[in-house]
């Protein structure tokens, strides 16, 4: 997300799922929406078949996906940006880029131009192992394919340098000219239904709700918002200080827990963690996770299933696991991968002791001592709040909708305004006048309206935005440039905002800075005012090819952190060491060794399958879906494993480098031998736990609580390496050995 | 819409089947189906190499029945609309169905290698059974009637590409062929490996 809101503005998919029945090629890069996102399956197959659209499968594992493809391309894990940036020097060399778009829209073409130089092919079929002609063949099929799409997923950002991996997706959409126009976009697909809207309020450990930051402005605004003062916000901190430092994040949360404070980015370890719905197992280098689960002095675990978090930890003391109501449970909105909003309605009520999430969070706020500022915009039914939460399982429907009219009332910056609890209620009972291409309405009381009103939807007329920075609509129907948020001019002195002529129609036809105090006052006024004058309220500016303000402005490729190329770590090495991020230390060079390869010769990569998602304590909870795929397994080449004398269905210990521990980590799976992988590479769902390095733990789960189906956690055996913007794991790449067990 | 008499179809269409399991544990769910039971199962051919291929297989309720044919106890019989349905009490375990059925969809309890098969349970369309509608009796013997309540089956219900299709014959015959004239043929679709074989062109 960070990738994208620093080229373009906002981080989030820019068209929709359904907008890619209108590309003529699809280049799907580290992702597998057959396993991953299968529904969406349905727009690009039927771009295949409808529009004869090219599929392109760019991964290091031959995937469903690949099965579906016209070309399908075998890359080294962690070398997407050479690949990538071979595709721009090709284009460039053959002068099929758009040059309408990139002089008109973008900034630092120039700089990307002077980096693209040093991908030529021979150099990027040395790093990626694609060969010279399947580069060129691919971007002869994008350059003739237009508009096109490129989809990725967490294969392109986790890794050490995620953040520009996805960045240099962006500048080949935008050379290609493929941005804000329908069939074309930067498609990053969301790994859950709800997880934009988790990024949206204010998920990431720098960012209030609609990614305000947590500077004091910011802060302010909220203190507008929740009609609190700003002082008692400050009061709640330990200092001003601590109150606008990031915190730690979900990456490496652990570490706050486990190193000397004297290394912190504050002054004492962590002593509580509170889960709420994510699992351990789904964090890398899990055998750190579980050291901190056993120093740690309280744990939490809200979830409706008993997680890996409550038998991993060799404890027998203060761990406090709470039922959890299911989305079946409650009522509430959630935000897709397009930026859609849906409204859920409630099944049944809470069973058993289970209570919602809003109930938790309120009894939470009640026994810290802030409730009453908690529950203060909840005006239409705050009254069905009880004086005491103590018992209270579930709270009247109003108080959720409540909740959606804060964020609406809050986020202004990404316009979540329009998408009020009566609106999507009613798009919900007029579901089928909605078009399945262009996902608009034809008729009927929602006439207009985008399904999902997806942000930016500017006022509660508002059709909401179905495709980002397009031109060919008014700013009131969703048009937009890319977002003016980066002043009106790079520190070069170049113009951030775009040429005369590239504009919104219906405005005025040139660049223009954003509407001034558009996304903090309140009344919204200066937003309607600019969209009566046919602006868009975020300005009209250029997307960043330069992004000067983070590491690697223009991306560049730098190897894995565990590479098997020491010849290739010398020439692209990773970044110099970071004393402090979110945090925690953060060592890059002192970390890449280039003799691990000697020890462990093969890659390992981690991924999902369709089955189980995440870290899968309902999944394997599943009798059906257990009996579809039952046990924890690697991928293994034919080769590979002939040559370490492994059989399909051995046991196998995989290990991988100690690079933060004196031992190897290890794990015990059964071998599935198959050609998915190549024969340098294995792989490991990531999905399972309940085994710890060939122990079981199923004992420890209380009666009748153990899943069906326990086993390794590929996370036990994944190392050292995080993202250098945003500390995403780099759970895609990493080098292990492999042995019959 | 025609008015003619329906006659219940499956079609299974293998470029769009991403074997993502959908319709297989629906149908379990549906129909309360056992461990080691499967009404539908998916097949995937040369899995993680080129040419990887996936089919869905039910019961194809096929219009010359070879299960109906061979049954020597007259269990299995058509439905006026063409679904083919096992009467459980008169089925004697035989196993003759299984053997004649081209796709495997007779399914037997299996409660011993030399003991007895127990009666043979298969896909029903969703359309229950003999039994009265929507009884407690026929629940238990065979699942849902999705049919009676004027419901497709449930795997083509939940299918996330919709390459399994149910329905009255000329309605999915008219699906596969909006398909098929989209798809069309040669190198536009496919890709010129899939039309022509490798080697040089000219």
């Amino acid at each position: 997300m960070a990738g994208l809101a620093n080229v373009f503005g906002y981080g989030a998919m820019t068209n929709s799922q359904n907008d890619i029945r209108n590309s003529r090629s699809v280049m799907i890069i580290g992702m597998n929406p057959a396993e991953n996102h299968p529904i969406s399956m349905q727009h690009i197959l039927t771009a295949k078949e409808v529009n004869r659209a090219v599929i392109i499968s760019v991964d290091p594992r031959f995937t469903k996906t690949s099965a579906f493809a016209n070309m399908y391309v075998r890359i080294r894990s962690g070398t997407d940006i050479p690949f990538i940036f071979g595709l721009i020097n090709i284009i460039l060399a053959k002068g099929w880029e758009d040059k309408k778009m990139i002089n008109e829209r973008t900034y630092g073409f120039e700089a990307l131009k002077t980096e693209v130089a040093k991908y030529d092919p021979d150099t990027v079929a040395d790093i990626t192992g694609a060969s010279k002609e399947e580069l060129f063949r691919v971007a002869k099929a994008l350059a003739e394919n237009r508009p096109g799409t490129v989809i990725w997923a967490m294969g392109g950002t986790q890794h050490s340098n995620g953040t520009a991996v996805v960045r240099s997706y962006c500048a080949l959409q935008l050379v290609l000219g493929n941005m804000g126009r329908p069939g074309g976009g930067c498609d990053v697909f969301r790994g859950h239904d709800g997880i934009q809207g988790v990024t949206d309020v204010g998920g990431g450990p720098e960012h209030l709700p609609g990614y305000y930051g947590i500077a004091e402005s910011a802060w302010k605004h909220y203190s507008n918002v929740w009609d609190v003062p700003y002082e008692w916000l400050v009061s709640r901190f330990k200092s001003k200080e601590m109150m606008e430092k990031p915190g730690f994040t979900v990456a490496r949360w652990y570490e706050g827990v486990l190193l000397d404070p004297k290394e912190l980015g504050q002054d004492t370890n962590i002593k509580a963690v509170f889960f709420m719905g994510h699992s351990t197992n789904s964090m890398q280098q899990m055998d750190r996770v579980k050291k901190a689960l056993e120093k740690v002095e309280l744990i939490v675990d809200f979830d409706p299933f008993v997680t890996n978090t409550a038998v991993l930890p060799d404890r027998t003391d203060g761990i406090y696991i709470m039922p959890a109501a299911t989305n079946y449970e409650q009522p509430g909105s959630a935000t897709n991968t397009n930026r859609d909003l849906q409204w859920r309605q409630k099944v049944v009520d809470p069973i058993w002791e289970a209570r919602t999430d809003l109930a938790i969070m309120i009894d939470l706020a009640e026994r810290l001592g802030f409730k009453k500022q908690f529950i203060h915009n909840f005006k239409r039914d705050w009254r069905g709040v009880p004086a005491s939460m103590k018992e209270v399982k579930a709270l009247p429907d109003q108080t959720v909708e409540d909740v959606l009219r804060e964020i609406n009332s809050a986020c202004l910056s990404i316009g979540y305004i329009g998408q009020t609890p009566e609106r999507l209620k009613r798009q919900q009972q007029w579901a089928h006048v909605f078009d399945i291409k262009t996902k608009k309405a034809e008729g009927g009381p929602v006439d207009g309206e985008q399904w999902g009103l997806p942000w930016p939807c500017w006022h509660d007329k508002h059709p909401g935005t179905h495709i980002l920075y397009r031109l060919d609509t008014p700013a009131s129907r969703g048009g937009a440039g890319f977002r003016a948020v980066w002043g009106p001019k790079a520190p070069d002195g170049e113009t951030m905002l775009a040429s005369d002529g590239a504009a919104p129609v219906g405005g005025p036809n040139a660049g223009y800075p954003a509407q001034k105090e558009y996304a903090t006052d309140l009344t919204q006024e200066p937003i309607k005012q600019a969209l009566a004058e046919g602006r868009n309220p975020y300005g009209n500016g250029r997307a960043r090819l330069n992004a000067w303000n983070i590491p690697d402005p223009v991306p560049t490729h730098r190897e894995p952190i565990h590479s098997p190329r020491p010849d290739l770590i010398a020439k692209w090495p990773t970044y110099d060491d970071v004393k402090e991020h979110y945090r925690v230390p953060q060592p890059y060079k002192s970390m890449q060794k280039p003799d691990w390869v000697k020890k462990y010769p093969i890659i390992l990569t981690t991924g999902r399958i369709v089955e189980l998602e995440g870290g899968s304590a309902a999944e394997r909870s599943s009798w059906w879906l257990v009996e579809l795929n039952p046990e924890m397994y690697v991928e293994i080449h034919p080769k590979l494993a002939n040559d370490h004398g492994i059989k399909h269905g051995d046991w196998v210990w995989i290990e991988t480098p100690e690079d933060m521990d004196d031992k190897p980590s290890r794990i015990k799976v059964k071998a599935k031998v198959t050609r998915r992988v190549g024969p340098d590479t294995v792989f490991l769902p990531y999905h399972w736990g309940g085994v710890f390095e060939g122990k079981s733990l199923a004992d420890k789960y209380p009666e009748g609580t153990a899943p069906y189906s326990v086993g390794e956690s590929a996370n036990t055996v994944t190392t050292y390496g995080y993202d250098r913007v945003t500390q995403m794991q780099e759970t895609k790449t990493t080098l292990c050995r492999i042995k019959k067990a | 819409m025609a008015l003619t008499t329906a006659r219940m179809k499956f079609y299974i269409d293998v470029k769009r089947c991403i074997e993502c399991g959908g319709c297989e544990v629906a149908c379990k769910n549906e129909n309360n189906v056992p461990q080691g039971i499967a009404r539908i199962r998916v097949v995937t051919v040369n899995e993680g190499q080129p040419g990887e291929t996936n089919i869905a297989v039910p019961c194809m309720h096929c219009s010359k029945a070879p299960c109906v044919a061979v049954c020597p106890v007259d269990a299995l019989y058509h439905r006026p609309d063409g679904i083919v349905h096992v009467n459980k009490e008169t089925c004697i375990g035989c196993g003759y169905c299984l053997y004649a059925c081209p796709f495997g969809a007779p399914q037997f309890p299996k409660e011993s290698a030399f003991g007895a098969r127990g009666v043979m349970d298969k896909c029903t369309y969703c359309a229950g059974g003999p039994d009265e509608p929507f009884s407690e009796k026929e629940r238990r013997s065979y699942g849902s009637n999705r049919i009676a309540e004027g419901k497709l089956p449930m795997c083509a219900s939940v299918c996330s590409t919709k390459a399994l299709i149910a329905g009255d014959a000329e309605e999915v015959a008219k699906v596969v062929r909006a398909r098929v004239a989209a798809r069309g043929s040669g190198g536009g679709a496919w890709g010129w490996e899939t039309a022509y074989p490798a080697g040089p062109r000219f």
